[in-house]
This record gives structure tokens, sequence and C-alpha cells, in this order.
């Protein structure tokens, strides 16, 4: 697991990168996140959603309901039109912060 | 499968969500904790460790519910219990204030009634600001003005006289405290521009190289007067701003031009910002050449000067070393300048005259007083509702609303209440300084300086706006605390303490009392009209038609010409068979006059000084000037056709000259010798007295007739000239276009420029406009302040009435009749206007004596006017107690004894 600071720093845009392509359950985005990363970043129930709704109350993502059916309805989060642009510039900011710190410390970009 | 539903209720149920978010937020994080043991379970995992692990997945580093505190949703207010004692100021101001809005809604009346009274305060006395402001507290809207000053000459007869040009040269050519002087012509007169479309009428006045340097007007193109042009003697010109953009349509190929005017070719220099116009309301200004000036000329003060003090340079300092050159002008031309010294005057002083200085000092009182009645009138009409809610907020207090949170909901109401009142006013302010330019006086406000709607009088409107919440936010906490004091008790409007009915009626006494002191400046301001506009003139012709009469100047070259074209003009009048005689004049009775002040001497009288000689005021009039008017000649004669030149020459004086200088002794046959100038260096004009007139009014409000010498025309033609027109029967106005049409026919090449055309009735009206604007204004607030006092006292009176109702029932359970319980109510009424009444006569008395320089023909303390201020008030005292007194009379015994 990562350390707590870093991934609190980037939970964000992580968050926000799992729904780029398209909109996901709660359930779905933490399996996500956890399969890309290998298993080193996780979140919980009692983080996520909390995240999830500051994010949707920023007017970052939408939540909707959607039922299908034969099951049961569930929440599905999409990036809105801002989400997008707060994607776009975290992800570049995050970018740079990465470089400089390789070129600080000599760790080279994987 | 487990159920993990109460689990996440129970650690969300510190965030107080509502109950639909709560059920969402349970449904979504129950399936997620669902699909995840599912997942554990088909993994293997044996079901007590899956449980295990899925409630980590709960309690994570901090508890969910500490992780969406700081979200809105988990913010959503209880629904009930307005009023609760709360930490949220956003979200209780945004409760509070849809509730004053729902309070407001459902007290329209109320409502209405403080944003009118609001409006109206506001408004108005915006309106007002933005003159004061202007005049009183602004400076000139000219660069640097601190730096701007007049320089009078000063005599030890005039304290303030207007400045000799070499003079000025001189002042210029010593002294070291200036950047610039400059001079000019105090008069703005009509000059004739001859163009291919032919002639118009253009406003010219003349002024000196230096003044808009001195002034620090930059021109908009081409350039200002250099003293080269002077000099060199070029024919030149400078244009306002608004007249190129006007009649040239901003066309910067206009420098260089030149311009026909009054038949001469002047050139265009430059064009100079409207801000010029402080000098005057002139569409051009001509360069007035004085450095050619033959010596002779020191002896002649046509200029009023504008100064620009060097930088850093004081008045005092200036002050001082312009007397030293005065002192040294005063050796070296003993025949002119013996005696004469300067004295400089703040430039703002002198554009800005006292009469103005005098009119916004009362319109400031005025804004005081009103602003104070609104204020009063309106925390009375909060005082009652909030009274009339003793019972909403004592049943708050006890359901735990604290008093903090009740002061804030009433602030809340407030200002709401005086923010609707305050758009309401700024939009009044906004229409009445719209209209204002066409109400006020046009001599009132000196040219240049303008007023209108601006950020200063928004800043003022939302300053007033604001304090007025303030204060009843303050008044209204009192009260608040006061009410919620009571909450023990049974809760009941009846119960409510003595404080507030106290502060109440004072307030009422307080309005009585401004009431009063409007009312009696009124009064006051209106008999000054009265008086003014009921001013004999002396003439008794009841309509005349008067024309100001233009000729260009090399139009008609000699006098002999000039006197022909007039006399056409009059031939030309005589076949209108509604004409019934016409004559020509330099001087309106009760208007302008173009021709000025002669010093003068009596044969056979004791002879004056030079300096000490009596002045009498000169008019030059044609020999149907005294019929046409209809102005009766007491002894000898009127001018006739034989008074011309080469005859003997004559002159006619009024009857206050003969009272003043001859002590009423026969005047015809003596002879009289004038000056045009105070210095006896020109040689006097003699002249034998033919005739004596009746007193003609010069202005409505002298205190006695001035002395008036006549002179007939046929011998001193002039070309600045009214023709005054005569109808057979009915109103001059109505010859005005066929007048207009006879003097077209004489002058078929437009070589004269026809201005001013106006009945002498309405000549007579703008000269008294400035005591009816007065009048008006004041009479105005002065109806606003007794409405407002009116209604201060009905409802006083009413909420009285309504407190004592049961008291009032148990006297006529006990046999008192009705004519007891309306005298009750009255003594309650007296109670709130001797005070009021005594409290204002004072003020009154005091009032009247700041007002003694506005007033004319009536003292500062008069007596009718004050009795008449009595009789309004006992009148609208009266209105406002019938209500009351009526629905008190109506009281059944029985049911006010049950009532609660």
């Amino acid at each position: 697991m990562l350390a707590r600071e870093l991934k609190k720093g980037s939970a964000e845009l992580i968050i926000l990168a799992s729904v780029e392509v398209r909109a996901r359950h709660g359930y779905e985005i933490s399996k996500l996140i956890e399969a890309q990363s290998g298993g080193e970043i996780k979140f919980h129930v009692a983080s996520l959603y909390p995240l999830l709704y500051r994010l949707e109350e920023r007017g970052w993502l939408k939540g909707r309901w959607v039922e299908k059916a034969g099951q049961r309805r569930r929440r599905f989060y999409s990036l809105t039109a801002e989400g997008h642009h707060v994607l776009a510039r975290q992800r570049e900011t995050w970018q740079r912060f990465v470089r400089a710190v390789a070129s600080l410390t000599g760790v080279s970009h994987a | 499968m487990p159920d993990w539903t109460s689990e996440i209720e129970s650690r969300l149920a510190s965030l107080r969500l509502t109950a639909g978010r709560e059920a969402e937020i349970v449904e979504e994080l129950s399936q997620h904790l669902e699909q995840r043991y599912a997942e554990l379970r088909d993994q293997g995992v044996a079901e007590a460790e899956a449980l295990a692990l899925v409630r980590e997945e709960l309690l994570g580093d901090e508890s969910i519910a500490e992780r969406m505190r700081p979200l809105r949703q988990a913010n959503v207010s209880p629904v009930v219990a307005a009023g609760a004692p709360r930490r949220e100021l956003l979200a209780d101001f945004w409760q509070d204030l849809r509730l004053a809005a729902r309070m407001l809604r459902k007290q329209s009346g109320l409502t209405l009634m403080v944003v009118l009274t609001l409006a109206i305060g506001v408004g108005a006395n915006g309106a007002l600001f933005a003159l004061v402001d202007r005049v009183l507290l602004r400076d000139l809207p000219l660069p640097e003005p601190d730096r701007l000053v007049t320089i009078w000459e000063r005599t030890e007869t005039t304290p303030q006289s207007l400045a000799s040009p070499l003079n000025m040269l001189d002042w210029e050519r010593r002294s070291q405290s200036f950047d610039a002087i400059g001079g000019h012509l105090t008069g703005v007169f009509a000059m004739v521009l001859t163009t291919p479309q032919g002639a118009e009428a253009v406003m010219r006045q003349w002024v000196t190289a230096g003044i808009f340097d001195a002034l620090g007007v930059k021109p908009v193109i081409g350039r200002t007067f250099f003293a080269a042009d002077d000099t060199e003697r070029k024919q030149s010109v400078v244009l306002s701003e608004s007249y190129w953009r006007a009649r040239f349509a901003a066309d910067p190929g206009i420098v260089g031009q030149s311009l026909r005017l009054d038949g001469d070719l002047y050139a265009v220099v430059g064009v100079v910002p409207d801000q010029a116009e402080i000098l005057g309301r002139a569409n051009l200004w001509g360069l007035n050449f004085i450095r050619a000036a033959p010596e002779r000329v020191r002896g002649q003060y046509p200029f009023r000067t504008v100064a620009r003090l060097k930088p850093g340079v004081s008045l005092e300092a200036a002050q001082a070393e312009m007397e030293g050159i005065a002192a040294d002008l005063a050796r070296e031309y003993p025949a002119t300048n013996e005696g004469r010294s300067v004295v400089l005057q703040p430039l703002r002083d002198a554009v800005l005259g006292t009469e103005l200085k005098r009119t916004s000092v009362l319109f400031l009182g005025i804004v005081g007083f009103v602003l104070l009645i609104c204020f009063a009138n309106i925390a009375n009409l909060l005082l009652t509702r909030n009274s009339a809610r003793g019972n909403e907020l004592a049943i708050r207090s006890v359901l735990g609303a604290d008093r903090r949170r009740l002061k804030r909901q009433f602030a809340t109401e407030n200002l709401l209440l005086a923010g609707l009142g305050g758009v309401a006013g700024l939009a009044l302010a906004g229409a009445l300084l719209a209209i204002a330019p066409a109400a006020i006086p046009q001599d009132l406000l000196p040219s240049g300086v303008e007023i209108g709607f601006d950020w200063r009088v928004a800043a003022f409107c939302i300053v007033a706006t604001l304090a007025v919440a303030l204060l009843f936010t303050l008044a209204s906490s009192a009260q608040v605390a006061e009410l919620t004091a009571l909450r023990e008790g049974v809760p009941s409007g009846r119960r409510m303490t003595d404080r507030s009915s106290r502060t109440r009626e004072a307030l009422v006494v307080g309005q009585v009392a401004t009431a009063v002191v409007l009312l009696y400046g009124a009064g006051l301001l209106t008999r000054t009209l009265i008086t003014v506009d009921s001013v004999d003139p002396g003439y008794r012709a009841p309509s005349v038609l008067s024309l100001f009469v233009d000729p260009l100047s090399d139009s008609y070259p000699t006098p002999e010409a000039l006197l022909q074209f007039y006399g056409a003009i009059e031939e030309e009048l005589k076949a209108n068979p509604g004409v019934a005689s016409t004559a020509w004049t330099t001087t309106l009775p009760l208007g302008p006059s173009f021709a000025g002040k002669l010093f003068y001497d009596v044969d056979g009288e004791p002879a004056f000084v030079p300096a000490e000689r009596p002045t009498a005021e000169m008019q030059i009039v044609s020999t149907g000037f005294f019929s046409t008017l209809d102005l009766p000649i007491l002894a000898g004669r009127a001018f006739d056709d034989g008074d011309r030149p080469g005859a003997m020459p004559v002159c006619i004086v009024n009857e206050a000259f003969v009272e003043r200088r001859l002590r009423g002794v026969e005047a015809v046959g003596r002879t009289v010798q004038t000056w045009q100038a105070e210095d006896s260096s020109q040689p006097p004009r003699t002249c034998e007295v033919v005739g004596v007139a009746a007193n003609a009014k010069r202005r409505a409000d002298e205190p006695e007739a001035p002395s008036q010498i006549y002179y007939p025309f046929a011998r001193l033609p002039d070309d600045d000239i009214y023709l005054i027109v005569r109808p057979v029967a009915g109103d001059a106005g109505a010859l005005a276009s066929s007048v207009r049409a006879a003097i077209a026919r004489v002058d078929r090449e437009s070589l004269v420029s026809v201005t001013d055309i106006a009945t002498l009735e309405s000549v007579a009206r703008d000269a008294t406009a400035r005591y009816r604007f007065r009048a008006l204004l004041i009479g105005a607030f002065a109806g606003i302040a007794l409405l407002l006092a009116a209604l201060g006292v009905f409802g006083v009176l009413a909420y009285t009435v309504q407190r004592r109702w049961r008291e009032y029932g148990v006297r006529m359970a006990l046999g008192a009749r009705r004519a007891a319980v309306v005298r009750l109510i009255a003594r309650d009424a007296a109670r709130l206007l001797i005070p009021g009444v005594l409290v204002g006569g004072l003020l009154a008395v005091v009032a009247g004596q700041l007002l003694g320089a506005m007033l004319f023909g009536v003292r500062p303390f008069d007596a009718p006017t004050f009795t008449l201020v009595l009789v309004v008030l006992a009148a609208t005292a009266a209105a406002s107690v019938i209500g009351p007194a009526f629905r008190a009379t109506r009281i059944d015994p029985v049911g006010a004894l049950r009532s609660d």
C-alpha cells in the first residue's frame, strides 16, 4: 500500500480518471482501481463514497440512478464537462510533479 | 446475506441528513457491501471472516460521518423550529430572509407604507443631495481647482469690483504667484452667424488670451488663444465642444476655417471642452484684444478674472504680493488707481455665489429634517408591528429560539425592508434628477455646474438606507429583549411594558415638531413668493410681447441706418390690426437690461465728490415706450418725435429720483449731468428733464424703487435692443409669429437675429423663479412631513385604543358615556400634539431667523403664518383622531370584557 499522504493527494485524480471513459458505479470504481494498480491502491467504502459525493457536489461528477430490467437500480457516476477540464489539469500537474521528483531524486520514470 | 442497513444508518445518524438523501446513501453503500461480501464468499472466504473484512470497509481511517461532515448535503437545516439556536450563519441568514419575505408579504399594507416612506425619504433626499453635493461639497469640475482664484479690484466703496484690462496685464507681468491670469466679460450675447444656408444666432462671450490656461482647460482639437493673437489683433474664436459636435458634426477640419459673425470674419483656432462654460453658457468664445489698448482704458472695469496659482503658492502669499503690486500701480497711475487695491477669492466661492449657497444650506436643512421624519415614521410603524408580534416572539422564545437569533431575524427583516425602500428610493432619485434640469431655475446654478445622478448620489442613498436598517435593528433589538423577557407570563400584546410606547410617543412628538418647523418655513417662503409675485411692476398694460432684436454689426453701419431699420419695422407692425402700439427699449421691467448704471449730479443741488455720486439706472427708450407699457407720466411729457439728434438733449426721470434726490421738488426743467463710469475723466452727458414717470420695478424683490433716468432712443440708438409690442386686446403671446414675420419682411437678407421672445408676464415669472422654486420645494416637503406626522399620530392613537380596549369596555360598562371615551382619546392626542407644537414652535422661530435672508415682504416671526400652521395642524390632528375615536365608541362592553 502506498503512503497515505500520496494517496490522499492523488485520490481525486484517480477517481476522476476511473470514470473518464464511461460511467461506473461505486463498486466497479473500487475494483477497477484495485485491479489497475496491481492491488497497490484500495479505497474503502468509508473513504470512496464521501469522495464521490464531494466530487459530485463540486460539479465534477454526476451521479445517476440507472435501472436495468430485472436488476436493482444502481448509482452510476460520470464525468461532467467541468470534470473533464479538472481531470486534464490535474493530470498535467501530476505529471509535472512526478517529473520534478524524478529529476530531483534520480528515480527514473518507469 | 447479511443486512447492512442498520449498521450504515447508525454511522450516518450524526449527520442529520434529509430522510431521502440518507435512504439513497444507505441503499448505495449496502449494495457495495453486499457485492463485496458475495465476492469474498465466491473466493471461498469463510462466512465469519468475510463479515469481518466487509465491516472493515466501513471503518477506514476516519469514520464515514467524519468524511461527509464538510459536505453540503450533510448540512440540511431541520424543517421545524425556526429560530432555534444554530451556528451556521449563512444557512440561517437564508432561512431568515425567506421568513422575512414571507412576513413582509403577509403584512403587505405595512410593507408598502414603509417602502414608500423610505422611497420618498431616500429618493427626495438623494436628489437634493445631488445639488448640495455639487454646490457645497464638491470642487469645480476643472483641473486642480484649489489653485483657481478670482482677482477682484477693491475700492473703499466696492469690496469686489471687476478688473481693468491694463491692471490685469500689469498683474500678469509683475506677479510671481500665478501660472496664468485671464479675464472674461460677464455677459453672453447672441451674435449672428452667417452661412450659405442663412443666418442663425450663436451665443458668444468675450475673453482674454490667458483665460483657458488659467482655467486649465486643454483644447479638444486645435489650440486656445496665444498672447500673440492679442498683440497681432487676430480676430479669432474658440468653440465649445458641444457646439462643435452639434453644429459642425465634430468636424476636425473646422480649425483654421473662418466664421462670419455679425458680418466679420473670425478664425476658429480650436475647440475646448464644455467645462469652459463655467465662464458663461456660450457656444463660442471670442478673443478680446487688450494688449495694445490705450492708457485711458485703465479706468474701465469690465473683466471678471480667473487666475491659476503656481503650485505651492498659498492664497495669502499671492494676496500679499498682489497688494504690493496694486500699491505700486496706485503710485504710478494715481488718476485711475488711487485708493484701488485687490482682493483674491477662491474661484469656487466666486462662482457659487452666496445666493446659491444659501439655497443649498436650506436644502441641506430640509434633507436632514425630512430624513429624520421619515425615519421616525418607519421606526414607529415597525415598533407597532413588533409589539403586535409580541405573541409570536413569546411563543418562539418558549420553543427554544434564543434572543440573538430572534434579533437577527428582525435585523434581516429590517434589512430586506430597507433594501426594498432603498431600491425604490434610488429609482425615485434618478427620476427626480432626470427632470431636475427643467424644474430648477436656470440662473440658480452657475453655467458649467450641472447636477445629475452619479455614484455619489447612489452612495448617499445606499448609506441612508443602511443607516435606516441599522437604526431599526437597534430599536427592535431593544424591543425583542423586552418582549422575550415576558415569556414567563401569558403571551399577550396587552402586557407590553410602557417603554416602547414611550419611545413611540417621543417619536411622534418629534414628527409633529418637525412638521411644524417645515410648515412654518413653507408658509414664510410662500408668503415671500406671493409678495414678489404680486409686486406692482409700475406699468399697467395687461399683456405685452417682448423680443430681443440684434442686427449684425455692419449691416446698419450708421445710427441713421439703424433708426431707419427700426422705424421700418414699426411701420410694418402698424399695418397689423392686432397691434395697438410698439416701442424699443434697452430694459424690460422685472427683466434684463442692456444699459448700465449712471452716476449723476443735478444742477442747482449740492454737488458730490465723484466717488460719492449717486447712481441711477439708465434706460434708452423710444417714443412709444410709456404708452405701450401704459407707464404713467406724472409730470411734464413723454418723449416725442422732436427728441432727435440736433434738438435739445432731454431725459425723463422717475418718481423715486425726484423723491430721493430732489426731495419731491418739481423736476421738470432741471438739468442733469450723467457719467457712464465712476471716474469723471470723460465729459458728462447733460440733459434737461422734460418729464417724470411712475416707478417701473426692475427687480421683484428690491426693497425700494431705484432712481431711473430715461434717454430718447433717437439720440442714442443701440443695436442690443428689445422690441415691445402691445396687442389691441388679449394675450400678447398670440402676436409672436406675426411680429416675427413683420421683422422678416423688413430684414429680407436675414441680417438680424430675433431671440428671447416672451411676454412681459413670463419675464416677470422668470424673475421670481427662484422664490417659486424654494417655496414649492419646501412646501412639498412640508406636505410630506405633515402627512407623515398625521400618520404617526393616527398610528399611536389607534394602537392605544387597541391596547386599552378592555379598559374602555369596563368604563362603558360602568356607565361612561361615549363622549367621555372620546375625551380620553382626545387627551391622548393632546399629549402628543402639545409638546410637538411647543418644541416645533421654538425651532420654527430659530428656523425663521435662518431663513431671514430669503424672505421678502414678511418678517421671520410672522404671527399670521404661525396661526395658519396651527390651524392646518389642528385640522390634520382632528382627522387622525376621528378614526380611533370612532372605533373606541363602537366597543361592545361585554365583548371587550370577554376578549383576552
